[in-house]
Formats: C-alpha cells, sequence, structure tokens
C-alpha cells in the first residue's frame, strides 16, 4: 500500500518535473526528430545558421520576458527593431562608427523607459502604451528613412556580425551574454526579485517596500534594450537600414516566453526556458524549410505548437 | 441605515427597528420543510473518506445534520472541514471519494456543483464568487434572469434585487457595482444570493471572517431567521463565541477524523477548544507581562482625506504608542482605523495632513518602504490580496520586506536567505515541508505565519497588525498572539487593530476606539470590557 502511495507520489513528481520543463523535453525531442527527418539538418552549417538566425528573436524574447514577468506586455519589439536598423545605418553612414550602437541603444532605453512610464505613472495599461509606442516609432522610422539608401556593406558591423569569436559566431556570443547578464539580474539581484513580486501582486510588492514604479520604468527600458541590440544585429546582418524589417518580432517574442512556461499574468517565467522556446521555434521553421513545406503551413504549425505548450503549462 | 438600525442591533439596546424585517426571505422560502419532514436528518453524510494521492484528507467521517438545525463545524485549519463540504457540494466526482450521503433518508448521487444545486445543497465560499464590475442586483440574478419577450426584464430584476436586500436590512442601491462595497457587504450580498436561490442546506464557511461588528449581529440574526424556516445550515467557524450565539449542536474535526458531536447546551468552550487543538488549552491568550517605555510613535490631529467624498475618512485622530506596549485599535468596520495606519506607513491611496513624530522627531512616510527603513512593518488585513504572493514560495514571499538584508555586496545571497528564512520558518513553527513550497499550498493560519515572518524579517520596532487572526485557527492564534507578547517584551511596539473584540480584550494594554473616522475613546487595562468597548464603537459613549 504505502509502496504503491510512493510510486503514485514518483509519478507525479516526474510528471510535474515533465510538464515545468516541456519546452526542454521538447526542444530535444524535435532535435532528435529533425536529425532522422532530413540529412541536411545536423550539420554544421546548418546549425549554425539556425544559431545565427535565431539569436536575434532569442535576445528579444528576453526582453519581452522582463517586461511579462511584470505582468505588463510590450507590443513595440518589431517598432524598435525598425527604428533600431534605420537609425543604426544611418549614423555609421554619417561617420559615427562605434558611438553610433552606443547612441542607438541608450535611445532605446530611453525610449523604453517612455512606455514604463506612461505604465507606471500615468496608468495607461500596458498593452495600449506599447501600441501606441509601436505606431510612433515605425512612423518614426519611415520619416527618417524617407528616400535615402542607407547600406552600409563593408563597415564595421556587417563585418563583425558576420565574424567569429573563439569559434562561435558573434551574434551567438551576444545572445549569449545577454543571457548570462538577465539570468543574473533576474535571480540574484534585489530588482529581479523585486520584478517577480510585482507580477505576482503588484500591491503585496509595493507594501513590502518594493520600489514599483522605478522597477517597472526599469523594465520597459531593459526591454528596448534588448530589443534594440536585436536591431543592431538585424542592422548588421542585413548590411543596410530600412523601415520594412521587424514586423512580427512581437508575436515571436511572446511565443518564445509563453512556450517557455512564463505566463502572460505576470510573476514567473525564466530565462534559460523562453531562450531554449525562442530556439525550439527555430529548429522548427528550419527543419520545416528543409523538408520542403510552404511557409503557410509552417505558421500554422508555430500556432499549434504555442496552443499545445500553453495547454501542457495549464496541467501542471 | 438612517433609520436608526446602527443602534438597534447593539446588545443591550431596543430591538424594534424597522430594518430588521425579514418578509423578503420569507417569502422565497415559503416552500421548503413541507416534504422533507419524513425523516429526522436533512442531511447524513457516512464513511466519507477522501484521499488527495497518498494523503487522507478526510478519514471515515460520519455527519449528520437536522432539519432546521444550525450545525456548527469546528476545527483548526486543515481538519477536513473544507474537504467534507466539498464532497458534500460536488465539487469532487463521485468516484474520488467513498461513503454514502443521504439527504432526507434518501441515498444521493452527488457528483458535480449541478447535482448538489439539484438537491438543494449551497455553499457560501471564503473566497467571494462575486463579479466585481456588475451591479447587486446583476450577481444576484446572473444565473437566471427572469426575462420579458424582447429580453431582461430588469424593472423586475431590480425590484426583486431590492426586496432581498431589503430583508437583510442592507440598505443599498441594487445597481451599485460590487466592486465599490466593503468586503463585509460584498459577503452579505453573496449569502443572500446563496438563500435566495436557495436550498433545504446551506453551508457558510467562516461567514464571519470579513464582517464586523454590526454586520456580525445582522448575520447572525439572519440565520436565526433562516432556521425558522426549515433551512438547515452547516456554519464553519473558527469563532467560538459564535458557535455558543447561534449553533445547535457542534461538530468537531482533527486530522481528517470527526472527533464528536455535541449540543453546544452541553459543552463549555474549554472542552471544545479542547477537542479541536486535541490538548487542553487553559488560557486562548498567552499570560506575559510586559512593560511600557517611551514614546515611540505619536499621531497628532491626523487626518485622511476620503477617497471618494468631499469628507475625512480618519478625522482629528491623536494617538501614541510606547515600546513595549500592545495597543489594540478597536471599532466597527468602516471606523478608519485600517485607513489611519495605512495612511501613517504612507500605503494607503490618500495622503493624510497632521504631524507624526517616531521616537521624538516629525516624520513623515511617502511610501510603505520609507516606513520600512524606519523600522516600521505593517501586516494588511488581507493576506490573500495585499499579505502575499500566492504563487511564490514561502522563501520569497518571507524575505520580500527585507531584501537588503539578505543582499552580499549587492547581490542576493541564497544561502543568507536561507538561514534568515529557515530561522523564522522554526520560530513561527511554520507547518511545511520546504521553504521552497508555494505560499498558496499553506492553510489559512500558516500564511498568516509567513506574512508574520515577512515583517519579523524587517526587525521592526514598530508593528501594526491588522486582523492578525483573521481566518487563523485557534492554535496558530495562540502561536501568534505568543510571537506578538514576545515581540512587546522585547521592546517592539505593537498596535493592533481587530475586530474581534476578545482578542483586543485579551491581548491589549490600552484599547483606542474609533467611530466614523474619528476617535472615540481610550481605555486602560483596568477598563477594558466587551460592553464599554461597543458603547465607543457604536459612538453612544
Amino acid at each position: 500500500m504505502s509502496n504503491e502511495n510512493n510510486q503514485g507520489v514518483n509519478y507525479k513528481k516526474l510528471a510535474n518535473f515533465a510538464l515545468s520543463n516541456f519546452v526542454v523535453i521538447a526542444f530535444i525531442v524535435i532535435f532528435i526528430a529533425s536529425c532522422f527527418l532530413s540529412p541536411a539538418f545536423l550539420t554544421k552549417g546548418n546549425l549554425m545558421s539556425v544559431l545565427i538566425q535565431n539569436s536575434i528573436y532569442a535576445i528579444c524574447a528576453v526582453g519581452m520576458l522582463i517586461i511579462i514577468i511584470t505582468g505588463g506586455i510590450d507590443l513595440a519589439t518589431g517598432s524598435f527593431v525598425c527604428i533600431t536598423v534605420c537609425l543604426t545605418a544611418g549614423f555609421i553612414q554619417s561617420g559615427r562608427g562605434i558611438a553610433s550602437v552606443v547612441i542607438v541603444l541608450l535611445m532605446a532605453l530611453g525610449l523604453g523607459a517612455c512606455s514604463g512610464m506612461m505604465v507606471a505613472f500615468l496608468n495607461i495599461a500596458p498593452f495600449i502604451a506599447t501600441l501606441a509606442m509601436t505606431t510612433i516609432l515605425k512612423g518614426a522610422a519611415y520619416m527618417y528613412q524617407t528616400g535615402q539608401s542607407r547600406r552600409i556593406d563593408g563597415t564595421f558591423l556587417p563585418n563583425w556580425v558576420k565574424g567569429y569569436s573563439f569559434g562561435i559566431p558573434n551574434p551567438v556570443i551576444v545572445m549569449i551574454i545577454v543571457y548570462l547578464v538577465f539570468l543574473f539580474v533576474l535571480n540574484r539581484t534585489k530588482f529581479g526579485r523585486g520584478i517577480y513580486a510585482i507580477g505576482g501582486n503588484m500591491e503585496t510588492a509595493h507594501l513590502a517596500g518594493i520600489p514599483v514604479k522605478l522597477y517597472l520604468v526599469i523594465s520597459y527600458a531593459l526591454g528596448g534594450l534588448c530589443f534594440a541590440i536585436g536591431g543592431v544585429l538585424l542592422c548588421g546582418r542585413l548590411g543596410m537600414g530600412t523601415a520594412t524589417v521587424g514586423d512580427g518580432y512581437e508575436m515571436d517574442a511572446i511565443a518564445s516566453v509563453v512556450i517557455g512556461g512564463a505566463s502572460m499574468s505576470g510573476g514567473t517565467g525564466s530565462v534559460t526556458k523562453t531562450i531554449i522556446g525562442a530556439m525550439l521555434m527555430g529548429v522548427l521553421y528550419n527543419i520545416m524549410n528543409l523538408m520542403g513545406i510552404a511557409s503557410y503551413p509552417q505558421m500554422i504549425v508555430k500556432g499549434i505548437v504555442i496552443i499545445l505548450a500553453v495547454l501542457l503549462y495549464k496541467r501542471k | 441605515m438612517d433609520c436608526g438600525c446602527r443602534t438597534a442591533v447593539l446588545r443591550n439596546t431596543d430591538n424594534t427597528c424597522e430594518c430588521r424585517k425579514f418578509s423578503g426571505i420569507r417569502q422565497i422560502r415559503n416552500t421548503t420543510g413541507d416534504a422533507a419532514m419524513s425523516n429526522e436528518y436533512a442531511v447524513e453524510m457516512k464513511g466519507i473518506i477522501k484521499k488527495f494521492g497518498g494523503l487522507i484528507a478526510v478519514n471515515d467521517v460520519n455527519f449528520s445534520v437536522k432539519h432546521g438545525e444550525i450545525h456548527a463545524l469546528c476545527g483548526e485549519n486543515g481538519a477536513g472541514k473544507s474537504t467534507l463540504m466539498n464532497v458534500l457540494t460536488g465539487r469532487f466526482p463521485a468516484s474520488s471519494y467513498k461513503g454514502d450521503i443521504l439527504l432526507n433518508g434518501e441515498k444521493v448521487h452527488i457528483s458535480s456543483p449541478g447535482d448538489a444545486r439539484r438537491h438543494k445543497v449551497t455553499i457560501v465560499h471564503q473566497e467571494l464568487e462575486l463579479i466585481p464590475e456588475l451591479s447587486i442586483a446583476e450577481n444576484i440574478f446572473l444565473s437566471d434572469q427572469p426575462t420579458t419577450p424582447t429580453g431582461i426584464n430588469w424593472k423586475e430584476i431590480y425590484s426583486r434585487a431590492r426586496e432581498i436586500l431589503n430583508g437583510f436590512s442592507l440598505n443599498l442601491n441594487v445597481k451599485t457595482k460590487i466592486k465599490y462595497l466593503s468586503v463585509g457587504q460584498q459577503q452579505l450580498v453573496e449569502i443572500a444570493k446563496a438563500i435566495y436561490h436557495g436550498g433545504n442546506v446551506l453551508i457558510l464557511d467562516e461567514p464571519t471572517a470579513p464582517l464586523t461588528g454590526r454586520e456580525i449581529d445582522f448575520l447572525m440574526e439572519m440565520i436565526e431567521k433562516l432556521r425558522e424556516t426549515g433551512i438547515s445550515i452547516i456554519y464553519i467557524t473558527h469563532r467560538l463565541e459564535e458557535v455558543f450565539r447561534i449553533a445547535d449542536r457542534v461538530s468537531v474535526m482533527r486530522d481528517g477524523t470527526m472527533i464528536d458531536t455535541f449540543d453546544v447546551k452541553s459543552i463549555s468552550a474549554d472542552e471544545l477548544v479542547a477537542s479541536m487543538v486535541g490538548r487542553k488549552m487553559e488560557n486562548l491568550y498567552p499570560d506575559m507581562e510586559t512593560t511600557p517605555g517611551d514614546v515611540t510613535l505619536e499621531i497628532s490631529d491626523y487626518s485622511v482625506p476620503h477617497p471618494d467624498y468631499p469628507t475625512n475618512i480618519v478625522d482629528h485622530v491623536s494617538m501614541s504608542f510606547r515600546a513595549g506596549e500592545i495597543v489594540g485599535i478597536s471599532g466597527l468596520l468602516g471606523a478608519g482605523r485600517t485607513e489611519l495606519m495605512s495612511a501613517v506607513v504612507g500605503a494607503y491611496k490618500m495622503k493624510g495632513k497632521g504631524t507624526i513624530k517616531l521616537n521624538g522627531k516629525e516624520v513623515k512616510f511617502r511610501n510603505p518602504s520609507a516606513a520600512i527603513k524606519s523600522g516600521i512593518g505593517y501586516v494588511t488585513e488581507d493576506r490573500k490580496n495585499t499579505g502575499l504572493i500566492l504563487g511564490q514560495t514561502i522563501r520569497f514571499n518571507t524575505s520580500l520586506a527585507s531584501l537588503d538584508r539578505i543582499l552580499k555586496g549587492g547581490i542576493v545571497s541564497p544561502s543568507t536567505e536561507k538561514g534568515i528564512v529557515g530561522e523564522l520558518k522554526n520560530r513561527l513553527r511554520i507547518k511545511t515541508e520546504s521553504i521552497e513550497n508555494a505560499a498558496s499550498s499553506l492553510s489559512g493560519g500558516n500564511q498568516q505565519k509567513v506574512v508574520l515572518a515577512k515583517w519579523l524579517a524587517t526587525n521592526p520596532s514598530i508593528l501594526i497588525l491588522d486582523e492578525p487572526t483573521r481566518g487563523v485557527d485557534v492554535g496558530a492564534r495562540y502561536e501568534i498572539y505568543t510571537i506578538m507578547k514576545e515581540l512587546a517584551s522585547q521592546g517592539v511596539t505593537i498596535i493592533m487593530i481587530s475586530s474581534d473584540l476578545l482578542e483586543v480584550i485579551g491581548m491589549s494594554d490600552r484599547v483606542y476606539v474609533m467611530y466614523e473616522g474619528k476617535l472615540q475613546g481610550e481605555l486602560q487595562k483596568e477598563d477594558i470590557n466587551e460592553d464599554t468597548i461597543m458603547r465607543y464603537a457604536a459612538g453612544i459613549a
């Protein structure tokens, strides 16, 4: 009897473990399945290109995660990426060199803080505040871009983005740094504790002395910074500035965060699982491409994966 | 309320107020109890066994309720009361528990909330199930609106809702949204709704937990009237005074088993407590001498504007508190006690006017963070919404207000944190396997201890506790009281807002009583008694 019970408990523990690490298991399963589905999958070239391609998505997803943990959302991801691409190319063209990147990242930090202030001090719902930010930034990007050719081939940025350090593609290095920094920030700083608390119960957090408004502003600023890092990398990959990029990045970022097990109502979420979530989507796209599946059915599969992930987490 | 029923419900006063008519309820209830009387018992539960995984929550319990009786169900948190009632109300499928349920002597199959409803068994949960954005009337008629050929018959909804509220002496506009009501008022609406939709068996799960003086009196009377109509009421409560006040019989559960059922007339409070906790409890309040020291907190001429009306919700109040002293703040719901204290620590949405002196120096706390830095802790009254982050671990919740203490060079130190939290867990005897369990997994008493632990972790020199034992079982209560006394003996200033008169009397060295935002009276130790407090609280002394 007691033995039976123990087994029951163990089984339950195992099931719970599997559910809370669904994204890891799913990633491994899809990865192994992909090896069999296409001979082109498990090649260094293919895997590297998947990594490089998805490092930008993963970095954006980390930014989104920070904001989703606070119980908010940022719909302006794509517009952040878009305006960053335009401005970076523009600044590099006008000869500012590496300073362009620094300026652009600082601007994004400030713009993110603006979203945060709208949410924290003006009490505008995050959905609305960032929706407004989406069209403001997109409009600004088009205005800046008008009639200009902003090719930056041959400058330091495209060269660096295409390059490798220690045998690892530079964009992947950036992703790893972003990952490590935010892993530390979320788990080992007062700020990290604070935003989990804010997302879990804002009133309780406030009463416990957490500077709720300040942390909200910082969260959106850090989100903007992540999106901008993604944008700078994208600019380097494209070798030009254009206002036609970035659409749908917010949806991919949200999908990665959700597949990574975070709750949209806030208070939960892990950087590791979010990155794996982003990579899972990337591998899925890649194998479907290799198998010759057209892009429209791919979109349907993406939707189904999101639903499946959410359903599984719900069962926990 | 304007007809004077505020005073009418107080003890020792005139009982003839018009507000107390129960005509609405009578009309609704006139069909109960006709065919039902063939059997002595309205409810019989036999040999109920319910397990969760390997854990036995209810073990072979027999429980029966007579027609037209008020049957109190007591026991510490986690004793299995709620599980037993969840079985009765169809929370679990019939296959997941063992045993038989008989209603009016007939064996019934209850496997879903719908089954329970069909058999006229209704429960009012502790967690309110009203929709905040809808009006009182809309909430009452949520599931079955009267209609006309062209749609919902609003006229009828409003007039019937008005009738129901009148039956409950609730002087509220039925079009008011639920979110604008106090918790106490919401509770009464919820009960009114449940009774209206009816049942032969009504289960009330700690209905008075969010209520205070006047409202409790209303409720008690209402329940007694309901008994006259033949309804059987199962009354889950921690408050023994309520058991003795209204119940006919009382059943006690402990550790998943039914200990015994008593006639209320034949048992004393001490015996009842002893059977609940499984040991003799000499005193409900720890006997510990404290000696008041210097004045630590002084509030003078303090006012807080009402958030909605151009009046003061706290009106020119002056109070002072000493080190090592436990000061009770008593009064009815809405007297401004919570507003006063939360405004003082900068946690209220409106800013207060007046002077606050901390150890003789004038201070002003712009937000709770500033108050915490000055050594003031504030245990709020609503642990689920303002005290805890339920989804997070006990560890996370405990260290939340004292994050600076667990930082080493600006970085969170997990080992320091575990040390502090583990020590508090042992000191407060929080019952849990691991501090990594979610706060939501704990019973009410243990949740309250986690909130207390969170504030103790800040090493406060002044600790404000708002309803510190609401919804907490007898055993845990005693432990919380002991901690409060210990803190006081170490020189901490304890300010306790409480609606539990016995608690105020049992714990306080001094009591302030508030009435409608004003300080109505200050009672020294020897003057503290139920009668005096109630008179001040009602504004008649």
